[in-house]
């Protein structure tokens, strides 16, 4: 694939063949000469030739393959002209992450790290098909799925202050759980507030440094900091919308005259009755994802109020932000010096709205929208705030995290006999998981070093760095 | 290689699984068994309890990874572990009768999110008595 440099952080593929806009690409010198050959770059291509696509079809540095659209992928579309598509989103729905702060430093964690690892542990249900400590009626499902993170709010998991922290208040507009189906309303039923297995985690960390003192401070973080950071999505109600939604776009695809380069990127014109239905199912699992990290913070608090002897009010426990991963969003943008109400898929990417945009919490808008990135469990991860020039560049988006440079397979062939956990302690790390081998498909090297990723998005300017968290105790599946 | 079998394929963050049967048919049963073998890491699993499946697709690869992906949901939404599969195909989609063992979701070891149509890849040779593919799977 042929990749033209525009400068040290930006990278074009030209228009060619079925094209109807250029793939740009986010990333560095160092990271761009092991994508040339990646398969991931012709994926960026195969999303610039679906209808109505606007500006370029954009990837971050952290692009790696994924299932239609690369993972790391971002594309915005036209609301006559263009699509939505299930691959746009990917099959955990409204992935995300979301942190935490604390009043506690590092100092008054560590004598008590093992004793808190393993009340994390047994406070939040994970592994393999993991369900919640309290199963949903169908009737208190039908909430979840309109209201998101409010339910849960209303039902005691958490403060009504939380809400304001969350991407979308914790409610994503447009849910129609009448479009989801009941095979993956069975799959959520049991599933709400549990973290699930694979890169999924519950991180403590302590803030190792600060780059941007006024934006750390309006976040809440300051140096020697005990966090929080939760990954989790939508279960296995999203994986079902997602696949559900498959099948009936394909159909939509043929029906409609959609050429598709690769199946997995079928879509639908965006009026149509079945984008309609998709993003009514889609927006539902949004919602049941929020509510889930919600309840997955309320754990969280309720071990860590256990442990240390008081509530999490008097232990500072506030949420400094949750953003998702795996979305698409109607949202006003301007190109070309005109504001368009445009479709944003953004999968495996994170909005990074800049100073001053009516979307950032109050409190934030000064210094621009909180922008979670994890890398592994034994390095960093990052803060960072969102820039006017994400706003002009990227629909207001960035990079969402580390991203693999080992398949599972090799990360378990390279750690064979060794002891992910014991190796992590001795350098301070606590881990709990209910199973070795995730250790091991997990392990630190399997994952590329996401200060590279970061540097990438600060060095183009879509993104400043704000802080830095070095983890203590992982809580995984 | 046998008349029917797999095998697992390297893929960065993912898992591929090439399959390989005389037929149609004996393809898809291979991928249930297959499937089931990622999400049990092998366990063995009794022909013992049943049930019956029906379902439509648009050709023959879109039939394969649905067939797959309700093997998938019946083993961890329902806790049904496919051992085995009789299958009438249709122009249209297929009919099933399945053996396997229900109650059986505490033996799951592996959580996939979904079979992907990506990179999919359906050989059938009818005269050769060859039937061949390759599925990705979301982990």
């Amino acid at each position: 694939m042929k990749l033209e440099r525009i400068d040290a952080n930006r990278y074009r593929i030209p228009k060619t063949g079925r094209m109807r806009v250029p793939g740009v690409v986010y990333s560095s010198p160092e990271l761009v000469d092991d994508l040339r050959d990646d398969p991931s770059l012709e994926q960026v291509a195969n999303v610039a030739q679906l209808p109505g696509i606007v500006g370029a079809s954009l990837a971050m540095p952290d692009i790696h393959w994924g299932y239609g659209f690369a993972i790391g992928g971002v594309a915005a579309f036209d609301p006559d002209e263009g699509v939505l598509s299930p691959g746009g989103v990917g099959y955990d729905i409204n992935c995300g992450v979301r942190l935490l702060r604390t009043r506690l430093s590092r100092d008054e964690v560590v004598p008590r790290l093992e004793t808190l690892v393993g009340a994390l542990h047994r406070a939040i249900p994970s592994g393999v098909g993991s369900k919640s400590h309290r199963t949903l009626t169908t009737g208190e499902l039908a909430q979840v799925l309109v209201r998101g993170a409010r339910w849960a709010v209303d039902h005691g998991y958490g403060e009504p202050a939380d809400l304001d922290v969350i991407e979308e208040g914790g409610t994503f507009a447009g849910a129609d759980p009448d479009a989801v189906s009941d095979r993956a309303k069975q799959r959520g039923l049991p599933q709400l507030g549990s973290l699930g297995s694979g890169n999924h985690f519950g991180e403590v960390g302590v803030v190792a440094e600060i780059y941007d003192p006024a934006a750390a401070e309006a976040f809440g973080l300051h140096l020697g900091q005990v966090t929080v950071m939760l990954h989790s999505g939508s279960r296995g109600l999203g994986y079902q919308v997602c696949s559900d939604s498959l099948e009936e776009m394909l159909k939509a695809s043929a029906r409609y005259g959609i050429a598709l380069p690769d199946r997995q990127l079928c879509a639908a014109p965006l009026s149509s009755p079945e984008a309609r239905r998709y993003f009514g199912a889609m927006a539902s699992a949004v919602n049941y994802a929020f509510a889930n990290r919600q309840m997955l913070t309320h754990f969280t608090r309720q071990a860590f109020a256990e442990v240390f002897g008081r509530s999490a009010g008097e232990l500072g426990m506030g949420l400094v932000y949750d953003v998702c991963h795996n979305i698409a969003k109607w949202e006003t943008h301007r190109v070309d010096g005109r504001e368009r109400r445009l479709c944003v898929h953004r999968k495996g990417a994170t909005r990074a709205f800049g100073p001053g945009h009516a979307d950032v919490p109050g409190r934030y808008r000064a210094v621009g929208q909180p922008v979670l990135i994890p890398g592994d469990m034994g390095r960093y991860s990052y803060v960072l705030a969102g820039t006017q020039r994400a706003l002009d560049e990227t629909f207001g988006s960035c990079c969402h995290g580390a991203g693999r440079r080992m398949s599972r397979h090799k990360a378990l062939a390279v750690t064979r006999g060794r002891s992910i956990g014991k190796e992590l302690a001795e350098r301070g790390i606590q881990v709990r998981s209910d199973s070795r081998r995730t250790l091991g498909e997990e392990a630190p090297e399997a994952y590329k070093d996401v200060a590279e990723v970061v540097d990438a998005v600060a060095g183009a300017g879509i993104a400043r760095k704000v802080a830095k968290l070095v983890p203590i105790a992982v809580v995984k599946g | 290689m046998r008349d029917a079998g797999h095998r697992q394929v390297d893929h960065t963050a993912d898992l591929a699984l090439e399959l390989w049967a005389p037929d149609e048919g004996a393809l898809l049963v291979e991928a249930a068994r297959a499937l089931v073998g990622v999400l049990t890491e092998g366990a063995a699993v009794a022909r013992r309890d049943t049930r019956a499946l029906a379902l439509s697709a648009l050709d023959p690869e879109d039939r394969l990874v649905r067939f797959m992906n309700e093997v998938l949901f019946l083993a961890i939404a329902e806790g049904f572990l496919v051992a085995d599969a009789e299958l009438a195909l249709r122009d249209d989609g297929l009919d099933a009768r399945l053996w396997g063992e229900a109650g059986a979701g505490a033996r799951l070891r592996t959580e996939l999110k979904a079979v992907t149509y990506h990179a999919l890849a359906l050989r059938l040779d009818a005269d050769a008595g060859r039937a061949w593919a390759r599925v990705v799977i979301d982990v």
